[in-house]
Order: C-alpha cells, then structure tokens, then sequence
C-alpha cells in the first residue's frame, strides 16, 4: 500500500461482495488463503453447499470455540467447520470427480497473478524451489465460474494485474470474476473490465497500480453489497 | 489381540480364519525395503494422518523412499502450527507427518501438491532438502494425484484430463483433444505400501472413516501392502455393509493406535 492511497477493502467487505451473487442451491469450493473469509460471510438465508477438496459438501461456518468443534471434520486448511443438516463426506478421488465434472457453480481461489485472457497464477512464489498447486488447477477448470480474490498489488506494491502472467500458470483462461481490495472486474474475451471501486478509489488511480489495461463499464459505480449477475 | 482360533476344515485340513490385525506399528512395516514407494494418506491434520505408521517408518530407517502425499507435511518443528484453532494444550503431540522422513533424510522423491511451505518464511523440511538439492520433487494437481492414485487401485493404466494442458504440468506428456478440448494423459501411480488412517476396522479389514474421507479411502489397494491405523477393532459383524467405506479385500493390516498419545516417535510401538 502506497501512502497517501484511500483505504483499501478489508478481506471481510471483499468476502461479502464476493458471495452476495450466491443463489440457493449453489455448490462452492473455498481456496486456502483469502477465500476461506467466504466461509464466514455467506448471504443470510440462502442454502448454499460449500465443498472442501479433502472430502466435505454442504458444511457452514468456520467455528471459532474450540470446545464447539469437532476435530474431525475440518476444512482445507485446517479449520473446525459446523457439521450441517445434509452434510457429505467424500474420498479425494470422488471429491475430485465432483470438480472436474463440472458439479460446482463456483470457486473463489487466491491469486499471485491474473491476466487479461483470464490466465491464473497462484501457485509458485518467486524464490520457492517448487510450487504448491494443491486442487486450484482442477477447480479453475471445473467450476462453473472462476472468482479470483487477492490483493491487487503485492506487499512491495508491485501489480498482480498484468496484461501476461510471469509467474507459472495454474490454468489458463478460467478467471471471469476478480474481486481485489480496490474493486471487482469482470475478465472476458482478453478484456479486463472495471465495474466497481472501493470508496475513495476511481479508474485511475486503480489503473496506476495494475499493469494491464482497464476498461470501464458503462454503469460503473462503487462497490455494493446488492447482488449482481455473476458472470 | 490373539488371533481367531485355527479349527479343522471338513476335510481334515486346519486352516486359519482371516485376520488382518497386526500386533505392533513396528511388525506392520518390517518388510519395508530402502526404495520403497509410498503412499502416505491423510490431509494435513493430526486427526486424519496415520502418524504411528510414519512413526514406524522413522524407526525402521529404511532410505532412498519415493514418498506420495498430497503435502510434503510440516515436521515436528513445525508441528505447532498444525490446529492453530485449539488451544496449545489440546494440541496432539502424537502427530507426524511425511515431513519427519525428510528430516531424517529418508527421501529419494517426493510426488505431492504442496511441496513447500506456502509462506517465503514457512521453510519446512521437505523443502530444505529440495534446496539442498538432496530430493527430487514432482508436482501436479490434486485431482490428478488422487485419480492417479485411484487408477492404481482399480486397474487403469492411465487416463486422459482435461486439467493441465497450457500449464507446466503438462511439459512431456502426450495432449489429445476430446470434443475440442485438449487433455493430457496421466499414468496409475502404484505403490509398495499405502498407509492410511481409519475409524474402526474388523479382523476382515474392513474400514469405516471419520470425517472427510480424503487420500486415506483413495489410497487404500492402491499398493501392494495397505496398512491402515485404526482407532478401535470391532468384532466382525458389527460393522454393518450399509455402513463399510473401504472393504477389507483392499486392506491388507490393521493397527490399532495406543490409548495414551505417545509423543516420541523413537519409542517402539
């Protein structure tokens, strides 16, 4: 974060602008890292069947007294999860076969970097003797959408939008969502569009802190928690 | 545990009745080679992995091993950091994880989804040994691995996926498309031993699991020998057909873990 910049969206706004489009009856898989915040942030009301990759559909929030948890039943990375009504335990490779056969509506994965073809880098960290792919690549294609959300900008300040990943790709052309900590975009036929800024920001001064060009939408407008059409 | 009684067959022959339990950790993994591959089961948490398996693995000393794991594991310096959720006290000290062959320098490979620790300053031993150059690591994604694995199990040779094409993971594999899209070709991937971690086992081997099944059911006949550490054996029978996840014919021992956590992986068990 540069200084003088206008705040930027706390992962728990960024959590709840991401699953408000969440309709009943969706099937959703939680990557480790920021998109785990969605856990906690699910739209009140509406039945929505959230998948872990070790084996779990249909659990709810993540449970923070530890004397309420069952150790058991735990999501990726770790976490205590209520046990819900209708809650399914799978093996790896069943829960698998309900990813890469297109079961689940959506996936919210971290991002090191995103492209204007909607490529997805997550996996590598600069320095690493080798990467972490965990079950990103199959869920980056299964999903029926992809939502990225990240930080738009590493910790140095460098972009993570950029018009060509650099970094080793997770999958290529899965990303239509990108919601960072300055807005959300959609990304379709190698075009990164601008649909909504958080408070204080506007195009550009989020098109100065990402390497690729931005297009504006017609109804352009600061970030809602009202849903929107997930693309 | 004794054995089931040896009784006369009708035609005169005594034969023994199956029994899968194994007394000791120690004698579930005494055929253990140097170069033997490995399936290693759980995901990450002490609740779901076979740590008195691996236990056994560190004692037996067997080296050169190529280790299969959905992560490369922590280790016991690490080992803190797993539960984070519970307070210290609660935490078990029975936990290791593939992490501990790496420290002991046991490992020739390892083929895995998380080979590294996922922060710049979380430095796990697996990859330690990488940047020194001692290991050698293959890295693809987690469905694959587990199709892989489940291949081994039922007799697949390979398989085409449409995940993978136009990424590295796909460098040196034949790409075919299918309806347009393009698919890369994965191979089994069997195994000497797959160690697994279950609930509740009968003498047959038959297995139920607690919470999310993970590589522990995928795992299990995916290996010439599947050893699976157990909570509790149950009497035949009482292990109902509605409710069996894993049948024995996949499971070829049965351990069952102490009562009293052991938090020393150098004490036989």
């Amino acid at each position: 974060m540069n200084a003088g910049e206008p705040e930027r969206l706390h992962p728990t706004v960024m959590a709840m602008i991401v699953t408000r489009d969440f309709q009943d009856g969706f099937a959703v898989n939680l990557g480790v890292g920021l998109p785990l915040e969605c856990a906690n942030a699910m739209p009140a009301g509406r039945e929505i069947l959230l998948h872990s990759e070790l084996g779990l559909l249909g659990f709810g929030p993540v449970i923070s007294d530890h004397t309420k948890a069952d150790p058991y039943v735990t999501m990726v990375g770790n976490l205590p999860v209520e046990a819900l009504p209708g809650m399914v335990f799978l093996s790896h490779d069943e829960s698998f076969a309900m990813i890469r056969g297109k079961h689940l509506d959506v996936c919210v994965l971290g991002g090191l970097q995103v492209d204007v073809e909607g490529n997805l880098a997550n996996t590598q960290f600069e320095g690493k003797p080798a990467g972490n792919l965990g079950g990103a690549p199959d869920l980056a294609y299964g999903a029926k959408r992809t939502v990225v959300m990240m930080h738009h900008t590493t910790h140095d300040g460098t972009p993570k939008v950029v018009t060509r990943c650099t970094l080793p790709l997770t999958a290529p052309r899965c990303v239509s969502r990108l919601v960072t900590d300055v807005g959300v975009f959609d990304i379709a036929g190698g075009r990164i569009v601008l649909r909504e800024f958080a408070p204080g920001w506007d195009p550009e001064r989020i098109q100065r802190i990402t390497a690729a060009p931005l297009e504006i939408a017609a109804d352009l407008h600061e970030v809602t928690l009202i849903e929107t059409a997930l693309m | 545990m004794s054995g089931p009684p040896s009784i006369p067959s009708r035609r005169g022959r005594s034969h023994r009745l199956i029994n899968k339990v194994v007394a000791t950790f120690d004698e579930a993994v005494a055929d253990m080679q140097d170069g033997a591959t490995i399936h290693f089961g759980g995901f990450a948490s002490p609740f779901n992995t076979p740590s008195y398996l691996v236990a056994a693995v560190a004692r037996r000393g067997v080296t050169g091993l190529t280790a299969i794991s959905t992560s490369m594991g922590r280790g016991v310096k690490h080992r803190d950091s797993q539960s984070p959720w519970l307070p210290p006290e609660l935490r078990p000290l029975d936990f290791f994880d593939v992490a501990l062959m790496a420290e002991l320098g046991q490992l020739k490979k390892g083929i895995t989804t998380f080979a590294v620790g996922a922060r710049h300053d979380l430095i796990y031993p697996f990859e330690e040994r990488l940047t020194e150059g001692s290991v050698e690591v293959e890295v693809l994604g987690q469905g694959s691995l587990a199709e892989r694995i489940r291949c081994a199990r039922a007799g697949i040779a390979a398989f085409y996926t449409p995940v993978g094409p136009g990424t590295d993971v796909a460098n040196g594999k034949e790409v075919r498309d299918f309806d347009g899209v393009p698919h890369v070709l994965e191979t089994a991937l069997h195994a000497d031993f797959a160690l697994i971690r279950a609930w509740k086992a009968d003498r047959y081997g038959n297995l139920i699991f607690r919470g999310p099944r993970s590589f522990n059911e995928t795992m299990a006949g995916a290996a010439r020998i599947t050893i699976a550490e157990v909570d509790e054996v149950v009497p035949l029978g009482d292990l109902k057909p509605e409710q069996i996840h894993t049948a024995g014919i996949y499971v070829q021992r049965v351990v069952v873990r102490p009562s009293a956590p052991v938090t020393s992986w150098e004490v036989p068990q």
